[in-house]
């Protein structure tokens, strides 16, 4: 327990900082709500745009000028948002010892490297789930100053509910990325990059159908948010898939970190 | 048993760095010193031996335990590693407190007592803190729950005369009370002080291991004398001289046995100036090839 609450303590002020900007992010997102929803025009001059620049815009075939529709596009960018704290906490977790090299501090106490991970997974769950709760807190709370029409607070549960799992899959490639590599300054680099690599993928597929294949490389596409905002819910089989996928990322970054020498 | 026992341990990096064929045993209660030059490889042995890497070959283990498959040994183990580095943004008392906070008993009275003596600041934030004040933080750290095995890796590296000599005096306590220590440094005059045995270690391969009674029998002087007239070269062919170097009336030699058989040669001499050192290590480990060759 001891290593948990260290861990908790010690991405405390992240959390903070990360907290703030995802609400920020959240207020200022939706105070552009009026300027798509108002004149009623709107939706004509969005109906007239070229696909692929409602793709590139992130409004994708969503109908921007209904709330659901308009929280659709922003939640990319929020999720965009809370992956890449998932991704650097995850690297940073199993990194972070050998880069500051307290490692030499850490493992020669009477703790296995099983257990230090176990802990370290614990916090850093415990940091994207209060991420992950503030951003849905924030969005519930916002979309209720802009919404006229039907409540959309389902929806919007069914995003956040997406958005942990998507989170789940970025902090435990991280920490398995962290893992593998030996150079711990490199891989929250690598993993930051990795994502960046994965969001590109995820708007290349909303420009064109025909490499749809590669979605299977950006968790940004794994769920269909079109079906969420239509009210469809989400896939359970793309749910399942992704939970095996965080096992594979954990389980590597036990078994690589367990065998490998650490950097003293 | 005995407390550290490593067996032909071998961890290689690459071609240049690493450790060869270590053997090594290490009984209850002694005070074993490793003695070895920057970049031995003996960082490289405490580590392999800890578990913080793996060895290529061979094994060591601590209390009959290998730290991989058995990390609990380490609860009876204090390690103080050469470079001392904590979460900075912590102070003191709590890195110490999170420290004590691994092994189930009470540290707060130790905590205190070790503060008091090495003269810490138990307030302060680590990254406020100096080189040698980080130092007496890891000291601390290292003997607070008391361990049965002490590990110090170039313990006295930028702490101040007297803190060493306050370190010295703690680390004998604690062999008094039952611990058994292993010393590692590359200055033989501070092993030399407390060790009852030390090993040489040298491009990774250990290249003797003696008692410390033999080693203080043959106590190694590094001898520098200026003379008024030139002297005959062979006044200096006795037994124990090596490493003879005369430029006309400066002469430099390393003397090993009995230092009043070399005193009274030097009495015969007009001397100008004389000095006389401990040898550094290199010396002495050269001293040590040219035998074994």
């Amino acid at each position: 327990m001891n290593i948990f609450f260290r861990e908790l303590k010690a991405n405390r002020k992240a959390l903070i900082i990360w907290s703030v900007c995802m609400f920020l992010l959240i207020l200022s997102g939706m105070g552009k709500y009026t300027a798509y929803s108002s004149g009623g025009g709107g939706s004509d001059v969005f109906e007239k745009m070229p696909y692929s620049l409602k793709a590139l815009l992130g409004m994708g075939s969503f109908d921007v000028t209904t709330i659901s529709g308009f929280f659709g596009m922003m939640f990319v960018y929020i999720e965009l948002a809370v992956a890449i704290h998932a991704v650097l906490l995850g690297s940073g977790i199993i990194a972070k010892e050998e880069r500051d090299k307290t490692t030499e501090f850490l493992m020669v106490k009477p703790v296995s490297r099983t257990k230090v991970i176990t802990s370290k997974f614990f916090a850093a769950f415990v940091n994207v789930v209060i991420v992950n709760l503030i951003s849905f807190i924030s969005s519930l709370m916002m979309v209720n100053v802009y919404n006229k029409g039907e409540d959309i607070t389902k929806n919007i549960a069914v995003f956040f509910v997406s958005m942990l799992i998507v989170q789940l899959v970025f902090l435990s490639l991280g920490a398995a990325l962290a893992s593998v590599m030996k150079k711990p300054k490199a891989s929250g680099s690598a993993a930051a990059g990795i994502l960046m690599g994965s969001f590109i993928v995820a708007k290349i597929t909303d420009l064109t159908d025909k490499v749809n294949v590669i979605n299977v490389f950006s968790p940004f596409k794994y769920f269909s948010y079109k079906d969420i905002v239509d009210g469809k819910g989400i896939d359970v089989t793309i749910v399942v898939l992704c939970i095996v996928l965080v096992a594979v990322f954990v389980s590597s970054t036990y078994l690589f970190y367990k065998n490998r020498d650490l950097k003293v | 048993m005995s407390v550290i026992e490593i067996k032909n341990l071998t961890k290689s990096y690459g071609k240049a760095r690493g450790i060869k064929n270590i053997n090594l045993s290490v009984e209850q209660g002694e005070i074993f010193g490793f003695i070895g030059p920057n970049g031995a490889g003996k960082s490289t042995t405490i580590r392999t031996l800890l578990g913080l890497i793996y060895p290529s070959e061979g094994n060591a283990t601590i209390f009959g335990k290998s730290c991989i498959e058995h990390p609990e040994v380490r609860k009876e183990l204090g390690y103080l590693p050469s470079e001392v580095f904590y979460y900075d943004n912590m102070r003191v008392i709590d890195l110490l407190k999170y420290s004590a906070s691994f092994y189930k008993k009470d540290c707060t009275r130790r905590i205190k007592e070790l503060a008091e003596v090495m003269d810490l600041d138990l307030k302060r934030k680590i990254e406020d803190l100096s080189f040698g004040n980080k130092k007496k933080v890891g000291i601390v750290q290292g003997l607070l729950h008391e361990p049965k095995l002490i590990i110090l890796d170039e313990p006295t590296s930028g702490l101040d005369p007297l803190m060493q000599q306050k370190f010295f005096e703690l680390i004998a306590e604690e062999n008094r009370k039952g611990a058994t220590v292993f010393f590692s440094s590359h200055i033989l005059s501070e092993v030399q002080k407390m060790c009852s045995r030390v090993a040489f270690i040298k491009d990774g391969k250990i290249i003797k291991l003696e008692k410390m009674s033999t080693l203080q029998e043959n106590s190694y002087k590094k001898i520098s004398i200026e003379t008024k007239g030139i002297i005959p070269k062979d006044v200096f062919d006795i037994k124990g001289v090596s490493k003879l170097e005369s430029k006309g009336k400066s002469i430099n030699f390393i003397f090993k046995g009995n230092i009043n058989l070399i005193m009274a040669k030097m009495a015969d001499i007009d001397l100008r100036n004389i000095s006389i050192e401990e040898p550094d290590l290199e010396e002495i480990f050269m001293h040590y090839y040219v035998k074994e060759e």
